[in-house]
């Protein structure tokens, strides 16, 4: 993740009133719907999200030993284990596998742990073709843009535009037909998928007990990349484990229906070392790379609960502010209220110490979370660690200097009231104000404000229940 | 604040994890139960067969085994297929070869340690796949495919048309109620794959989308 010296302020102001901000909206609505209907339909549905609660964070209590575990049962399968204790690290040993196996073409099925270390960059300086083969992936790599959320990658984009690109790039009719646009994609990837050297996946979860990864997509990119290519290399957040399979089926299940609706993915693919004796097909290697960046120092914190996170992304769908100005405005790859915990916690509070502002602490993130994270709360103690570095929002800051001296003297407040009320009617327009003068102007740059009551809660008082 | 030297190796990587989870102050975990909760009771046959349409997957029979190539060559002809692989370990015997004999032609599924690609290559145009399968989940319409000898993965993922046998006794009520029957499974093999339906995306406006990159159509013959 490199650092973005624009704020998130100016960010979101540039996305807000575009066509990526409808697309975002409509598909967050559309998503928040698809997992509605699928969430609760299952008789014991909360007690298996309580069951992957305590599953998620009985494997943080002891993420040390399950990793040791995990890391020899990977070598007991055949698969060899790398730990990167950072972004160069990890980029360093996959750079290093690619060119110890003589790879030059290397497929990508989508993973956020690569999106974070900055992977493709690295590799393509070294020379090395790497072909992202998710579909959204796919098109974000010929746009040379970035994911605007982490389960759909392209949300902020129309057919029409994607048909436009793949005309451009492709040199193929230009169609807005999501199933002619599909077609293209798939022609043109399969012959990559099997000619490639190595593939590269991400891990939605390992499982310490049998050494296994487990790679979820609905496309069958995920297995293609996994299976065709002489060389596997995994890449996995070190927090991504569980202790037993029965364990991930159980945080599978739930993970499925609380990302995309559904009951369960279209391939769940449980990957245990490389091709054995006797197996007809799978890659001949398989590297497994566990990857810290940042994520012991979480551990260690009081953000520490947020490593149970199973990226399924509802938060980020029942957002007010994500469905108001998308996943790029956040300017990382973990984008959201998840992302506006885990961003600051892996890269500290600069840059990013504005990220926990962009959320009105309504709690519909921790209402929806299938693992009870408790996001505002950690919000709020980011805030908290941001305000003590010194590092407050210029509205905040000046705003509550001045509300500070307006309300501890009777006679200012008193005037201050009637100010408001009478400069309230002309600024607004049904029931909000806009753009508001004088102390308001910070608060109603980003947000409108809602018209104070004709009326003050002290006059109502003094009117209806003093004696 | 990203901690960390340049090299790392395994026992500075854990012992940085461990110092962490010795610094947390984070209440002790909730107990995961030993026992899933209990679950009222359903005709696991007619939910799978539901919910395999609900995923777009074909169901056919429960046939006996002996009406199982019948049945393939009928897919096969619907979906006008010239080729197909097949596992050699499948519950019933005689497939590859009825299917040649209707006339389709079979290519090899055993990947060489040299000439990979090359073998590989036939895969591209494969209309037709014939495995087994392990189990069936009635509550998502899915089916559980394990790999090892005789059963290769490309045959599930590379084709047009994935037909996939099923015994009608295997099918379980969802995938954690058969992990935590079969907890040693994962270790048994080198890949183990549940498939739910034909490959879709939603990626472009959310629309939904079939064949993206594995097979458009999925069919599953029950077996008596």
């Amino acid at each position: 993740m490199s650092v973005q010296p624009v704020t998130f302020l100016s960010r979101a102001e540039r996305i807000l009133g575009t066509d990526e901000a409808a697309a975002v909206d409509r598909g967050m609505r559309l998503m928040t719907a698809m997992r509605e209907a699928a969430v609760d339909e299952f008789p014991i549905a909360k007690e298996l999200r309580d069951r992957t609660r305590a599953i998620r964070l009985h494997a943080l209590a002891h993420l040390d030993r399950l990793i040791a575990k995990f890391a020899d049962q990977v070598a007991e399968a055949g698969g060899r284990v790398h730990f990167a204790g950072d972004a160069d690290e990890a980029n360093r040993i996959v750079a290093e596998i690619l060119e110890d196996t003589g790879s030059e073409l290397v497929v990508k099925a989508k993973s956020m742990v690569s999106e974070e270390i900055e992977l493709n960059a690295h590799l393509e300086a070294s020379g090395v073709e790497v072909v992202e083969t998710d579909l959204g992936e796919f098109i974000i790599q010929l746009a040379g843009d970035t994911p605007s959320h982490i389960i759909a990658p392209v949300l902020h984009m129309t057919k029409e535009s994607i048909g436009a690109l793949f005309a451009e790039k492709l040199g193929v009719e230009e169609t807005a037909d999501p199933v002619r646009l599909n077609q293209i994609a798939r022609d043109h990837l399969r012959e990559i998928f099997l000619r490639a050297d190595a593939g590269i996946s991400g891990v939605n979860l390992a499982v310490a007990e049998s050494g296994s990864i487990v790679v979820v997509t609905n496309e069958g990119n995920g297995r293609l990349t996994t299976t065709a290519p002489r060389v596997h290399i995994a890449l996995m957040g070190m927090e991504r484990i569980v202790s037993r399979w029965e364990d991930a089926a159980v945080v599978l299940e739930v993970l499925a229906r609380s990302a995309t609706g559904q009951r369960l993915s279209v391939y769940t693919n449980v990957i245990t070392g490389p091709r054995r004796p006797g197996d007809p097909d799978g890659p001949d290697e398989l590297h497994v790379v566990i990857l810290d960046n940042g994520r012991s120092d979480i551990l260690a914190g009081d953000t520490a609960e947020i490593l149970a996170c199973i990226r399924c992304g509802a938060c980020l769908n029942v957002c007010p502010v994500f469905r108001t100005v998308g996943g790029h405005a956040y300017g990382t790859v973990y984008s959201g209220p998840m992302g506006s915990i885990v961003t600051p916690g892996l890269q500290g509070m600069e840059p990013w110490w504005e990220l926990p502002y962009a959320s009105t602490l309504c709690g519909a993130c921790e209402e929806v979370c299938p693992v009870g994270i408790q996001i505002p709360s950690m919000l709020l103690k980011l805030r908290e660690r941001a305000a003590s570095e010194g590092r407050l929002p210029g509205w905040l800051e000046k705003g509550m200097s001045r509300y500070a001296r307006t309300a501890e003297d009777a006679g200012r407040w008193a005037r201050a009231k009637r100010w408001a009320s009478a400069l309230s009617a002309p600024l607004s327009s049904r029931g909000w104000i806009r753009r508001a003068p004088g102390p308001a102007r910070g608060w109603t740059q980003h947000r409108d404000l809602p018209r104070p009551a004709k009326e003050s809660f002290g006059d109502w008082w003094r009117d209806n229940r003093e004696p | 604040m990203t901690g960390g030297g340049t090299i790392v190796n395994r026992d500075q990587f854990l012992s940085r994890v461990s110092s962490a989870v010795m610094a947390s102050d984070a209440p002790p975990p909730p107990i995961v139960a030993e026992r899933l909760p209990d679950l009222d009771p359903v005709d696991h046959l007619a939910m799978f067969r539901l919910r395999a349409q609900t995923v777009d997957a074909v169901v056919h029979g429960p046939v006996t085994r002996h009406g199982v190539p019948r049945a393939i060559i009928g897919i096969a002809a619907g979906h006008e297929c010239e080729t197909f692989a097949s596992w050699d370990d499948l519950p019933v015997s005689g497939i590859p070869t009825a299917l040649t004999v209707a006339g389709l032609t079979r290519v090899g599924h055993v990947v060489p340690s040299d000439g990979r690609k090359a073998h590989q290559m036939e895969y591209a145009g494969l209309d037709l796949g014939v495995t087994g399968s392990v189990a069936g989940l009635a509550e998502s319409g899915s089916v559980v495919l394990t790999h090892g000898p005789g059963k290769a993965r490309m045959v599930s993922l590379s084709p047009e048309v994935h037909v996939v046998l099923l015994e009608v006794a295997n099918i379980d009520r969802t995938l954690a109620f058969w992990a935590a029957r079969h907890p040693e499974m994962t270790r048994q093999t080198a890949n183990l794959v549940i498939v739910t339906g034909p490959s879709r995306t939603g990626d472009i406006e959310l629309e939904l989308n079939l064949g993206v990159h594995g097979p458009r159509h999925v069919h599953v013959i029950l077996i008596r």
